[in-house]
């Protein structure tokens, strides 16, 4: 080939090239960035789902991840610890039951205690939330159609609607509830909630006084005269959904906190991360300057994120890979914590059909191999499990092992099929099973337990059906006994009523005992913890001297921490690992 | 022509309303919004079943509702009048902000596999069918079948476990040990043996080369650490200009056209000093300026094979163009591994770069580079995936299309009539076989929005797939619609674009009006 001039100056810019280099060497000038972030003092939180709202009161808004955020954006005059204790914050403020007769609750706020914005958190505060979750203004009927719910709630309003209209302390920190008959959780009937101030601007009013006299002025609500108040409704609605954002908006009004962290940035569906509230001193002091999380569905892809060191904490939906993939990376540090959430899987019999018969009921708990069933489906996730033995208690709460002792679960704590061919005398009752034969743990407990209620003379019939329609088919006498979830509140007794009641809304399997009805009517006016479980163990040992069923076992929750960190550790109750997010620290 | 664009444009807007129909009954019917609810022990259990149903507006029948959700969804066929309604999901999120969003994430992800898919699969297409039955054509198709027929999550967790996590560890101390890098060498030695091709001694010999050629720069490497503080320098840059100016000419023109090699040749010049000329002001650089830049690059590249001209003077032009491109395109890669240190050692990325998760790392600060670095860093796993399962399709459609052509009467006449391989193959093969593909191609583009489902959940990213899965779950039809609405439009959109670009690429097919 030949080369032309052209060319040539080609091969003399490649050599100028060449000699350049030399002095510039190959790795270039250092480019400039921006500063790099602040220094350690971080955490990666992962959560399953994605914010989509400040406001977890409301009905839309209720979500796992809106509740952890508002926890720790918002504080309030208590939290509920790892073992399903009620601790008052002390420093935001104290309540306190006044008299016994008839119950009154005083909650003062302490002085100091701001929104972020500098607005003082006070009785206007706490009226609005006390008017958002009392239901007090609502006239709406349900059947007729009529009516107006001005705030949709997530919360249960039964507690609160019994109170008459709060009165105001004289230094406007204060509201006094006085409820018309004794409840037994008023103590976990009320919090703070939204700032008053935002709600009253943002829903058509001049400024928290004037929704403080419109609350004042307006009358509690009649369903059988209904009338619709345009200005609350309007309030209300701002309420239900004003706080309602996958984005950080650019009103920092819609995003105020009052607890140890405070919204700084989100990215829609992908992060959101939280700093430090500067002003924040009115409850236990947080050590971390900056928290991200992240939303992961998927419980591989949020093990992965773990151990390529995007994530610090996960609690992913626990499997026994999960698990075993978890373990695998202790080796780098990561500790791996399972324990027993406030969900529990149980079998219920029906007071009916066959089971009518307390002796058949019997026969069958007799047979249910309980241990079996927690070997099987939840050992692999958390070696220390066992069957739990009470329906209205928790391993976790403190009374649950006297409780356990009385209650005549040991009558059944192993298998007895000699016992139950007994109480058969010979009878081979029919059993339709009803069960979620979508949730593998369902489809687990009901093979073993048919393979031995057959051995005791049951012919056991699968009645599972797919998972969007088992839950519809729930007391309507389709089946004789069910497998399926409940969710013990962990603290407070309202619940106890809601499944156990004659009349209560979740009693599908129609258990009536005139005794525990009465002891239950009881229990929901006594406002004394030590009386509350005194009568809860007397109906727990009811439920179990009348074949009601048996508990199976708690669901296991995991939880998984990188070697950075100390002071992560996860409760049963509601928020996980984040009930004490003030107590994280970098090592 | 007219006449048959409305009449398919009236089909697509009557099978569109009778699908939406069918889709929103069908989803409306796909379970019980109040399941979880049922079986619920709250005390407050009927507040928030109602609560929920007031959501839903259960207490309407469905096909009702359909027509509740049409009246908002017409409201978008109002161009500038931000009326659009397309309902509300469970969050109370409209599902146009939802969309909006959602479509933004799938697009991220699946652009860039989509056209690295094609552009790899219609190359490997047409050089398996040029080495029809050879070891490389086998091979090709053995890999090919291979990766179309692994699961995507499966591939995606061995991406992350071996890509993401298994690399970050080496980054850690990358010094790669020498029976390794003797390894990596012979096997891109063998693999260069069978692709180069001809005479035993022909392969031996590439492939030594190779083997010694990488062997020797993994070494290299390994030594002065390269991986921590990586970079191509002027040298390199101006090597491997020449090799391209050699190929580009090779493939436009033909070595024996020697105006357009000078023209290649001298771009790369051009390049090697544009590239001291330019790093102070790559420092300041924004997307806007690259893009500029770019098309400068190509317009200068273009402006000297004008100016060096020739006989044929647009293949000079096309020659030093395309030159120019890849060379700028060598220096901007420069620039990125000199940005390379400074996003290692940013305080997110905590010396780990490459991401399992996500788009970008949260709260990461930086300058253009750094960021642009981010995002390829979390875009590579997820793209390389999709690129493996989708890479069959192209590679296999196009070696068949290509193989019907070479065995063409006109191909034969071009043969005889003493025209080069080169041009055989570039000017009347290649060309109409990619008619064929340019049919797939537009189908794949509609599908392109609604079809990577599975890696979405996989790689954490929340776009069309989710807001899909999401809306069923909760057995909401507003998202479903909003996906379904979308995904139906491009489908349809692009199934007429095929259509019209068949007829105008292929003379023997006309639009009957």
């Amino acid at each position: 080939m030949r080369f032309g001039r052209i060319s040539k100056a080609v091969g003399v810019a490649a050599v100028a090239a060449l000699a350049l280099s030399a002095c510039a060497g190959n790795t270039g000038t250092t480019p400039t960035s921006a500063a790099a972030g602040k220094q350690g003092g971080n955490a990666t939180v992962v959560e399953v789902n994605a914010f989509s709202s400040f406001n977890q009161g409301s009905a839309d808004g209720n979500s796992d991840i809106n509740g952890n955020i508002s926890y720790i954006t918002r504080s309030g005059f208590y939290y509920v610890d790892d073992k399903l204790n009620i601790v008052h914050n002390d420093k935001f403020g104290k309540y306190e039951k006044v008299s016994d007769d008839p119950l009154t609750v005083k909650y003062t706020v302490n002085e100091g205690v701001k929104w972020s914005d500098g607005e003082a958190i006070d009785a206007g505060d706490l009226l609005l939330s006390w008017a958002a979750n009392s239901g007090y203004y609502d006239d709406a009927d349900a059947d007729a159609k009529t009516g107006t719910t001005y705030f949709t709630t997530a919360a249960d309003t039964s507690g609160l609607n019994l109170t008459e209209f709060p009165e105001i302390g004289d230094d406007g920190r204060s509201i006094t509830l006085k409820y018309a008959k004794p409840f037994a959780d008023w103590e976990i009937a009320f919090d703070m909630d939204m700032p008053a101030h935002v709600v009253a601007k943002k829903g058509g009013l001049a400024d928290e006084k004037a929704l403080i006299d419109l609350l004042k002025k307006t009358p509690r609500g009649d369903s059988k005269a209904p009338k619709v108040n345009a200005e609350l409704k309007k309030v209300a609605d701002f309420w239900n959904s004003g706080f309602d954002s996958k984005t950080l908006p650019s009103d920092p009004s819609l995003y105020l906190s009052s607890g140890p962290y405070i919204v700084k940035s989100i990215e829609q569906d992908a992060s959101m991360t939280l700093v430090k509230n500067k002003d924040y001193t009115w409850g236990p002091e947080a050590h971390l300057d900056e928290i991200t999380i992240r939303y992961i569905g998927s419980a591989p892809a949020a093990v992965q994120a773990l151990k390529n060191g995007e994530a610090d904490i996960i609690a992913p939906q626990p499997s026994a890979d999960t698990l075993e993939q978890l373990k695998a990376l202790e080796s780098q540090g990561v500790t791996t914590e399972s324990y027993g959430e406030l969900a529990y899987d149980h079998l219920d019999l029906n007071f009916s059909g066959p089971f009518k018969d307390k002796k058949v009921r019997e026969a069958f708990m007799k047979t249910v191999p309980r241990q079996d069933i927690v070997d099987k489906i939840v050992k692999k996730l958390d070696p220390n499990s066992k069957p739990l033995d009470s329906e209205l208690f928790l391993p976790s709460q403190a009374k649950y092992a006297d409780a356990v002792k009385n209650n005549g679960s040991a009558n059944y704590a192993s298998v007895d099929i000699a016992g139950a061919k007994e109480l058969l005398a010979g009878a081979t009752p029919e059993i339709k099973i009803m069960y979620n034969k979508d949730n593998p743990n369902r489809v687990d407990a009901f093979s073993l337990i048919r393979e031995s209620a057959a051995k005791a003379g049951f012919k056991i019939v699968d009645g599972g059906l797919g998972a969007s329609d088992w839950s519809g088919t729930l007391g309507d006498g389709s089946y004789d006994a069910t497998i399926f979830g409940w969710i013990n509140s962990g603290v407070g007794v309202s619940g106890v009523p809601q499944i156990f009641k004659s009349t209560g809304g979740s009693n599908f399997n129609g258990f009536k005992s005139a005794e525990a009805d009465k002891l239950m009517d009881e229990l929901i006016v006594t406002t004394d913890k030590g009386k509350q479980d005194e009568l809860t163990a007397q109906i727990d040992k009811l439920i179990w001297d009348e074949a009601y069923g048996v508990p199976l076992f708690q669901t296991v929750g995991v939880a998984a921490i990188s070697d950075r960190f100390t002071g992560v550790k996860s409760s049963p109750g509601q928020r996980g690992v984040w009930w004490n997010v003030w107590d994280w620290q970098v090592k | 022509m007219l006449t048959y664009i409305v009449r398919r444009l009236v089909t697509a807007a009557l099978i569109l309303l009778g699908a939406s129909f069918l889709v929103y009954l069908l989803t409306a019917a796909s379970g019980d919004p109040l399941a979880e609810l049922r079986a619920s022990n709250a005390p407050n259990r009927e507040q928030l079943m109602e609560a929920r149903s007031n959501l839903l507006d259960l207490d309407t029948p469905a096909p009702i509702r359909y027509f509740k959700w049409l009246a908002g969804a017409s409201q978008c066929l109002i161009p500038f009048a931000g009326t659009c309604d397309l309902g509300r999901n469970t969050a109370n999120q409209p599902i146009t902000d939802a969309l909006g969003h959602a479509l933004i994430q799938t697009l991220t992800l699946v652009t860039a596999a989509t056209v690295l898919a094609i552009l790899v699969g219609i190359t490997l297409g047409i050089i398996t069918a040029l080495r029809q039955y050879s070891t490389l054509d086998y091979g090709v198709t053995f890999m090919a079948f291979l990766f179309f027929s692994l699961p995507i999550f499966w591939v995606a967790v061995l991406l992350k476990e071996f890509g993401a996590i298994g690399f970050n560890n080496f980054l850690r101390n990358p010094e790669i040990p020498l029976p390794a890098a003797i390894g990596i060498g012979a096997v891109l030695g063998i693999v260069a043996a069978i692709v180069a091709g001809g005479e035993p001694k022909r392969r031996v010999l590439t492939g030594g080369i190779v083997f010694a050629v990488v062997t020797a720069v993994l070494i290299y490497f390994s030594v002065t650490l390269w991986f921590k503080t990586p970079g191509l320098g002027p040298v390199v840059i101006a090597i491997a200009g020449v090799g391209l100016a050699y190929a580009v000419t090779l493939l436009t023109a033909g070595l024996k056209n020697r105006k357009a090699l000078q023209s290649a040749l001298l771009a790369v010049g051009a390049g090697v000093v544009a590239y001291f000329a330019i790093q102070p002001l790559l420092n300041q650089a924004t997307f806007l300026m690259i893009v500029l830049l770019a098309v400068a690059t190509v317009l200068v590249g273009v402006a000297i094979g004008y100016f060096v001209g020739g006989y044929d003077r647009g293949q000079s032009m096309r020659a030093a163009g395309m030159t120019s491109f890849l060379v700028a395109f060598l220096i901007l890669l420069d620039r990125f591994m000199q940005a390379w240190p400074t996003y290692f050692d940013n305080s997110r990325v905590r010396g780990r770069p490459i991401a399992t998760i996500g788009a970008t790392t949260p709260n990461i600060e930086g300058d253009f580079w750094v960021l642009s670095l981010d995002s390829f860093t979390h875009l590579i796993l997820p793209t390389s995936a999709l690129i493996l399962i989708s890479l069959a399709g192209y590679t296999r459609f196009t070696r068949a299309s290509m193989l019907e052509i070479m065995n063409m009467d006109y191909i034969r006449t071009a043969r005889a009539k003493g025209l080069s391989e080169r041009t055989v193959v570039m000017r009347h093969a290649f060309r109409n076989a990619l008619i064929p593909i340019a049919t797939i191609v537009a189908f794949d583009i509609g599908a392109l929005i609604g079809g990577a489902v599975i890696t979405e959940r996989v790689f954490s990213v929340r776009g069309m797939g989710f807001l899909f899965f999401d809306g069923i779950e909760h057995v909401d039809p507003n998202p479903v619609m909003g996906v379904f609405v979308c995904v139906a439009i491009t489908a349809m959109a692009f199934n007429l674009i095929a259509d019209l670009a068949y007829s105008a690429l292929d003379p023997r097919v006309r639009v009957k009006a």
